[in-house]
């Protein structure tokens, strides 16, 4: 064998390796955490409402920014948030939808939760019956609230109980060009 | 280690440098070298190995490193090692589904379990180390066997068959005879077992079982398949391995095909051997237990019409039923769905009787679909129970009179009924094991009958296309492991220059290659073959190389 032969033997061998365990390692630490990250953009998904319609997020995304809070009514944080919200909402959403997404649920167990709260939720429920959006967006703990900005980008993302504050916060994220 | 070139100064031949033998006529030139390695000497017929003779460039550094049978052997010991560490506690897959994993060790085996879970033991096949020093093995592996066989190829591809006098001598197996009148018969008889002969004026190599030499080499390139089979395992696409939890009456989404398909599982059906006539009548009559015969799910397979939107209503088409039954899994496209097991702790339904505070039955038992309760039921008499409220998992009833529920799942599952008889209602609260009056003065009191559970099916949706690289890598490396380990590469030299010599060698089994030469001798009239190693046994002493 050549020496430069061997050289480039050498060279090609170690580099392939290389890129090889590097490609799987890659691969390897990514499919662990596909979650929908702030920088990502936003999976379109279209559910049926608790009202009978239907919501589909890019028509939505089209013109207003869109905050998603994922629920369930058995998540204490999730009910404690949910009058703020509705405050909030109420103060004028011209520039932002906000879209309460409940995690596999059914219809009794909402409206139930819905009867025992003061007033009513203005914004609207979205079913995700099977955890297809859930699953879509790798939603961990509940609640989880995005904010999606004009353009489709995912914003701001909070795992855990929002504040009034968290609240404007988001709104400002989503309404941000 | 010298880096010039090496002359012969018996034959005047030009060999590479690192060189132990001389390429022409197999006298040792390198005087460095122990001279008792013999059999180091002769893996390659004394040329250089490549790593041994320069270090230049980074990649030549990295190079010569994993050439190193030290090293090889270190990477094979540290993955032994690991591999057993990751068998101390369970590994990931293997704990609760649903259960946090550094929760679970730690809870479970303390500080160790912490440290195992944090040092990613816990996923020890994918691992970042691990997979480094996988690759580490590969590398190894390929760099030691181009780097040998390399120089193996050369001294096998066209051996010469002229030795000098000293080769002879250091064989292992080696006679001198004055008497060189019967060569032509000992070639002849050698010929006969299947040696091959190579002849150069006087002097003769015969040879045979070559391919021996390559086993190693054939058993890495199976390995290297291998390694990559088991690579590519992480690549999206290649495998999936998935529980798929399914209710009966329920159709899911298969995971990992894009929402394409969907399965129902219409039925899960355990059957028992009962006795009747069979061959395992006898044993049935032995044991107490029930024998499960049969794990079967009866599925209806879908492919979805409106991939479109996450979320979208699925406009299902049905393709086929099927019964998946243990070790009979529904195949379709690359993947394969299995039985794995049931679960049938799930409650799914509970029924109730209304009674009156005597006791007496009013009207008829009424059930309650738990994932999907109706508000109202008429049970007969004129009576009606209303549900107005129900938590799946009851922990409290909240300041506004909510009953508030931990989880989603019915584990627990707390009521209030209004029992009304169109005049008058009275509410109570109902859980499992308890009945509390709501309104004072209750006449009517609705008692829990019995409940049902949901049967669901878990099953494994599998897919693998590395399977036929790994087994290729398997067969390939068995393939080299016979063929090293069961096919001898055997040297015979032979000449009359000066008297009759013989000298042979072999990789393994001595034993069989003075089979192969004695006879032959014999008949031609000429001692045994002198063998050093039988000597040594014999005399009990070294005997030096200039015999």
């Amino acid at each position: 064998m050549k020496k430069q032969t061997r050289n480039i033997l050498r060279v090609a061998i170690i580099t392939s390796i290389v890129v090889l365990v590097g490609v799987t390692l890659w691969f390897n630490l990514t499919s662990d955490s596909q979650a929908v990250q702030v920088g990502d953009d936003a999976v379109d998904f279209q559910l049926e409402t608790l009202d009978g319609g239907t919501v589909q997020l890019s028509e939505i995304n089209e013109d207003r920014g869109v905050i998603l809070n994922f629920w369930g009514t058995w998540c204490e944080p999730c009910r404690e948030e949910m009058p703020d919200m509705n405050t909030i909402y109420n103060e004028g959403h011209d520039e932002y939808e906000l879209i309460a997404v409940n995690v596999s649920e059914g219809e009794q167990q909402i409206n139930q939760f819905l009867m025992s709260l003061d007033e009513e939720l203005s914004f609207p429920i979205a079913l995700d019956r099977n955890r297809d959006v859930t699953k879509a967006y790798q939603i961990g703990p509940l609640p989880t609230t995005i904010a999606i900005d004009k353009s489709g980008v995912v914003v701001e993302k909070q795992e855990y109980q929002l504040s009034v504050d968290d609240i404007y916060n988001f709104v400002e994220q989503s309404t941000s060009e | 280690m010298e880096l010039n070139e090496i002359e012969c100064a018996s034959c005047g031949h030009v060999n590479p440098p690192g060189t132990q033998l001389c390429q022409s006529c197999g006298k040792m030139i390198n005087s460095d070298y122990d001279k008792k390695k013999i059999k180091d000497l002769m893996r390659y017929d004394g040329s250089a190995i490549r790593s041994k003779t320069r270090s230049r460039s980074i990649f030549d550094k990295i190079w010569i490193f994993f050439t190193s049978i030290k090293v090889g052997v270190s990477i094979i010991l540290l993955i032994a090692v690991a591999a057993s560490v990751g068998t101390l506690f369970p590994q990931e897959y293997f704990i609760p589904v649903g259960a946090d994993p550094l929760q679970y060790y730690t809870e479970h085996y303390g500080t160790l379990g912490r440290l195992y879970y944090e040092l990613g033991f816990h996923n020890l096949y994918s691992s970042w180390w691990f997979i480094l020093l996988m690759g580490m093995l590969a590398l190894s592996i390929i760099s030691a066997s181009i780097d040998r066989g390399v120089p193996l190829y050369k001294s096998l591809k066209n051996p010469r068959a002229k030795k000098h006098p000293t080769f002879y001598r250091r064989q292992r197996l080696n006679l001198h005879d004055a008497d060189s009148g019967s060569i032509a018969g000992v070639i002849e008889g050698l010929k006969k077992k299947g040696y091959k002969v190579k002849s150069e004026g006087r002097h003769h190599l015969l040879e045979k079982g070559r391919l021996s030499r390559w086993g190693p080499y054939i058993n890495h390139t199976g390995l290297i398949l291998l390694l990559f089979g088991s690579m590519l395992r992480f690549f999206p696409g290649m495998y999936v391995d998935e529980l798929i939890y399914i209710t009966e009456g329920e159709t899911v989404q298969l995971p990992e095909t894009e929402g394409e398909y969907y399965v129902e599982n219409n039925e899960f059906i355990v059957d028992i051997y009962e006795e009747g006539g069979s061959v395992f009548d006898e044993t049935l009559q032995n044991t107490n237990e029930v024998i499960t015969s049969n794990y079967q799910t009866d599925i209806t397979f879908y492919e979805n019409q409106n991939v479109d939107v996450v979320g979208a209503q699925p406009d299902l088409q049905k393709v086929e039923d099927y019964s998946i039954r243990v070790n009979h899994p529904y195949r379709f496209d690359q993947f394969e769905l299995y039985q794995s097991s049931y679960d049938n702790s799930q409650m799914k339904s509970m029924t109730f009787q209304l009674e009156d505070s005597n006791e007496q039955v009013i009207g008829e038992p009424f059930t309650i679909d738990l994932d999907d309760p109706d508000r109202t039921y008429d049970v007969g008499d004129g009576m009606e129970v209303n549900m107005r409220a129900y938590a799946p998992d009851f922990v409290e009833i909240d300041d506004n009179g909510a009953l508030i529920s931990q989880t989603p799942v019915a584990t627990n599952p707390a009521f209030v009924f209004e029992v009304t008889d169109g005049d008058s209602s009275e509410l109570s609260l109902l859980q499992i094991m308890l009945s509390t009056d709501i309104t004072q003065d209750n006449e009517y009191n609705v008692r829990f009958v019995e409940n049902e559970n949901h049967m669901a099916t878990v099953l494994t949706l599998k897919k693998d296309l590395t399977l036929p690289i790994i087994a290729t890598g398997f067969g390939i490396f068995l393939i080299g492991l016979f063929i090293g380990s069961y096919i001898n590469h055997r040297r015979i030299w032979i000449n009359d220059e000066d008297g009759f010599s013989i000298g042979a060698h072999t990789n393994k089994n001595y034993f069989g290659l003075k089979k192969d030469i004695d006879p032959v001798l014999k008949e031609n009239g000429y001692d045994e073959i002198f063998d050093r190693d039988a000597t040594d046994f014999d005399e009990g002493v070294i005997i030096g190389e200039e015999k």
